[in-house]
């Protein structure tokens, strides 16, 4: 899980190998706000899966890339 | 299964591993929580099982995610202390779980072009990079040092 210059970046590191998924550096830390921001709180507990995916779900992330098992 | 003291155990790692910008042994932890090294692995092998951490293959930390105790890629300096990340998306974590504006320096796998990203109230000022994941969700977690 990488931050890249540019999309044509990513495809040339790819070299031929299935892509994943790309998305906007802004997306990542609106993303990130949501997954880590009570990482470090007293009353932290293990996320459900079902936050988890929701969390997803609210910074756009619905495709099937990114359901989570 | 992981217990509540197991959960208070992993939250004074993580203070901890904060506190000191690198990783805290087994032998480490058990001295400042006041118990046995064996306890303290035996805690982090049940929060490793629950995926709230990841043990190396000696039983030491490897990552409190956000957090890497090995060095990496990417790297977050804020609130006068760095730490080491995981990846691109821990990496901004790092800030949102300490609550403050930092600097991300990483680099393109690219062409290897180093970059830092100031983090203001969880906005990255250089919005013309992106980030890939190459691993789907569901698979995350077959190999998480790879993901």
């Amino acid at each position: 899980m990488n931050l890249f210059r540019s999309e044509e970046h990513v495809e040339r590191w790819l070299a031929g190998r299935e892509a994943g998924a790309t998305v906007t550096v802004a997306t990542l830390a609106e993303l990130a706000q949501a997954w880590w921001g009570d990482r470090l709180e007293p009353t932290w507990r293990p996320h459900t899966r079902e936050q988890n995916q929701a969390i997803l779900a609210g910074v756009g992330l619905t495709d099937e890339f990114w359901r989570l098992p | 299964m992981v217990d509540a003291a197991d959960v208070e155990l992993r939250n004074a790692t993580y203070a901890w591993f904060v506190e000191l910008g690198r990783a805290p042994s087994s032998a480490e932890t058990a001295e400042r929580v006041r118990s046995e090294p064996a306890a303290v692995r035996g805690g982090w092998r049940r929060l490793h099982e629950a995926h709230a951490l990841v043990l190396d293959d000696a039983g030491e930390l490897h990552m409190a995610n956000p957090f890497s105790a090995v060095p990496t890629r990417h790297r977050v300096r804020a609130a006068g202390r760095s730490w080491w990340a995981n990846c691109a998306w821990d990496a901004f974590g790092i800030c949102a779980a300490l609550h403050v504006d930092g600097c991300v320096e990483s680099s393109c796998p690219d062409c290897g072009e180093a970059f830092a990203v100031e983090v203001r109230d969880g906005r990255p000022d250089d919005e013309s990079l992106v980030f890939h994941c190459l691993v789907p969700a569901a698979r995350w977690w077959e190999d998480i040092v790879f993901t």
